[in-house]
């Protein structure tokens, strides 16, 4: 029975879970229209629904209705599979993050999905994998937009995935365990026990990276709307096209929880007597935090071009992240000595 | 300080505040279909046919409107009124709102103010063929929108006294002459001058 009741209590923490994100993904779309319509002086969507809430809904309706195009010279097989390469490991790397403290149903106790010891370690190598989703998508759609924005974002992709390694190993250091939930734990202690206090710069790193990771601007290069069509999704239409769309907004939302995680405390509350809200709303509203950040980005800064990226990601961020790794373990030795 | 820039690029927070900043301001978006702009009198929407207080139709189907029309959009066919021999009118008028470029100059030509322009612009049909108006959908657009004409005409100074008539209001156009019963029928040469205004002096010897 015990094995039982262990099923049943993991596939509801997976439904709850990836029914939020899920649905965190659809009305992020309608948070970056209306935050980025309200920085230009504009209103964003106001018709379908009261101030456009049902946006997303309609949305996802006319992608689920539009024609399946799949250019011909196509290899059929990837093409099929590069968005869902694409989507799942944006989606699976929530398996590890501690979404509240201990709690516990039907006699097991949860409050993360699963707790792997090398669970940080899961996370990059699914977004790694992530990567092949976009590659894939750009050599596949037999088109020369296709393959050019796919090569770009791969470039920039692997060269920032460096950088947000390495910007983590500083907290590594400090909590000593690559579990996510350790981490969150080391840092117990309220809001000047938190990891952006003691690793300002890997913080700094940790969202630049990420921001190039995910292909948003000021990086958005591989899909720079004006230059290269739509980049390595040129080609694609209706559903396709939706899980591309997801799975950048997926992908966002997991960088930005694992930043919430990683440096801001997880799941706990700044300040003790803020502890009335249960832990998951304290993630859900950091993490919507460094969301906002996004956004806010995306209306200021204008697009960096290719070879600056590159020249910034390889010539700046991992020296400086190499140098923050240096300072932390002299820190931390001086300081156990 | 210039250190300091170069490292950390505050230039970039600058830009961020600024930003955030805008997001608190009013929005400038005119929410359309629920609210819509205030329409100024002369505003040249659409086309409508004016009619006399007692209800007889202006146009006389002069074709004047169809000549001044730069995009041949107009077709006028006139016939006598039946049992009045010297007065016409226009028995079809055609205006295809679909080639119409709303420049007025069809209203301008116009010597009996019967052409008008509304402050209709919402155009949109189903069927094309609903947009050939004929004479009855022009006039009943004057009717439903007369006020809107009148005051178009007025504003433009093209209204000729006859329409708001007891108020005296502007009298813009030119008009023709009145026809001289002393002379015989025959219209004066200029409006206002008679046979003694244009005598010439004797040639005088030095």
């Amino acid at each position: 029975m015990e094995i039982g009741t262990l099923i049943l209590v993991t596939l509801f923490q997976i439904a709850v879970v990836l029914g939020v994100v899920l649905l965190s993904v659809a009305y992020m779309t309608y948070a970056e229209r209306k935050v980025l319509s309200f920085m230009q002086d504009r209103l964003g969507p106001m018709e379908v629904g009261p101030y456009g809430l049902l946006q997303p809904i309609a949305d996802g309706l006319k992608l689920f209705f539009k024609e399946d195009i799949v250019p011909a010279g196509a290899n059929k097989i990837i093409f099929a599979l590069a968005p869902i390469l694409c989507l799942i490991p944006a989606l699976i790397g929530f398996a590890v993050v501690p979404y509240n403290g201990e709690y516990s149903l039907l006699g097991q106790s949860l409050g993360v999905i699963t707790d792997l010891n090398v669970g940080l370690l899961y996370i990059f190598a699914f977004a790694s994998v992530g990567a092949y989703g976009v590659i894939l998508a750009g050599w596949a759609s037999n088109s020369k937009y296709s393959l050019l924005g796919g090569l770009r974002s791969a470039a920039q992709v692997i060269s920032y995935e460096l950088a947000l390694g390495l910007s983590i190993v500083g907290v590594l250091l400090l909590s000593e365990s690559l579990s996510l939930k350790q981490i969150t734990v080391a840092q117990d202690g309220g809001f000047w026990h938190w990891n952006v206090w003691l690793q300002p710069v890997a913080f700094v790193t940790y969202v630049i990276a990420s921001v190039a990771e995910t292909n948003r601007l000021p990086f958005d290069m591989p899909e720079a709307e004006s230059e290269l069509v739509a980049g390595f999704f040129t080609e694609y239409s209706g559903m396709r096209f939706a899980f591309f769309f997801l799975a950048e907004y997926a992908n966002m939302i997991l960088v930005s929880c694992l930043a919430s995680v990683l440096f801001l405390g997880g799941y706990e509350a700044p300040f003790e007597f803020l502890n009335f809200l249960p832990g998951f709303v304290w993630l859900a509203i950091k993490t919507w935090a460094l969301l906002f950040f996004f956004i806010w980005i995306r209306g200021t800064f204008p697009r960096v071009r290719f070879d600056q990226l590159m020249a910034f990601g390889w010539k700046v961020l991992i020296p400086v992240t190499l140098a923050n790794i240096l300072v932390t373990s002299i820190g931390v030795y001086i300081y156990n000595n | 300080m210039g250190l300091i820039r170069t490292i950390f690029m505050t230039e970039l927070v600058k830009g961020l505040k600024l930003v955030f900043t805008q997001m608190f301001k009013p929005y400038c978006t005119l929410q359309y279909p629920h609210v819509k702009h205030e329409i100024p009198d002369g505003y040249r929407g659409v086309m409508s046919l004016l009619r006399y207080e007692d209800g007889t139709e202006r146009c006389v189907g002069c074709s004047l409107c169809e000549a001044a029309c730069p995009s041949n959009c107009i077709k006028v066919v006139s016939d006598e009124v039946p049992g009045q021999p010297l007065v016409r009118y226009a028995k079809e008028y055609y205006l295809d709102i679909s080639r119409c470029v709303f420049c007025g100059f069809c209203t301008e030509a116009c010597p009996v103010d019967a052409l008008a322009m509304t402050k209709v612009y919402e155009l949109s049909v189903y069927d094309r063929a609903e947009l050939m108006f004929d004479k009855e959908k022009l006039y009943a657009l004057g009717e439903q929108f007369l006020e809107d004409g009148k005051a178009f005409l007025m504003a433009h100074h093209m209204d000729d006294g006859t329409l708001y008539p007891g108020e005296g209001l502007g009298d813009n156009r030119y008009h023709f002459p009145p026809v001289d019963e002393s002379s015989g029928g025959h219209r004066p040469a200029v409006v206002g001058l008679t046979k003694e205004d244009t005598a010439v002096e004797e040639y005088a010897q030095p």
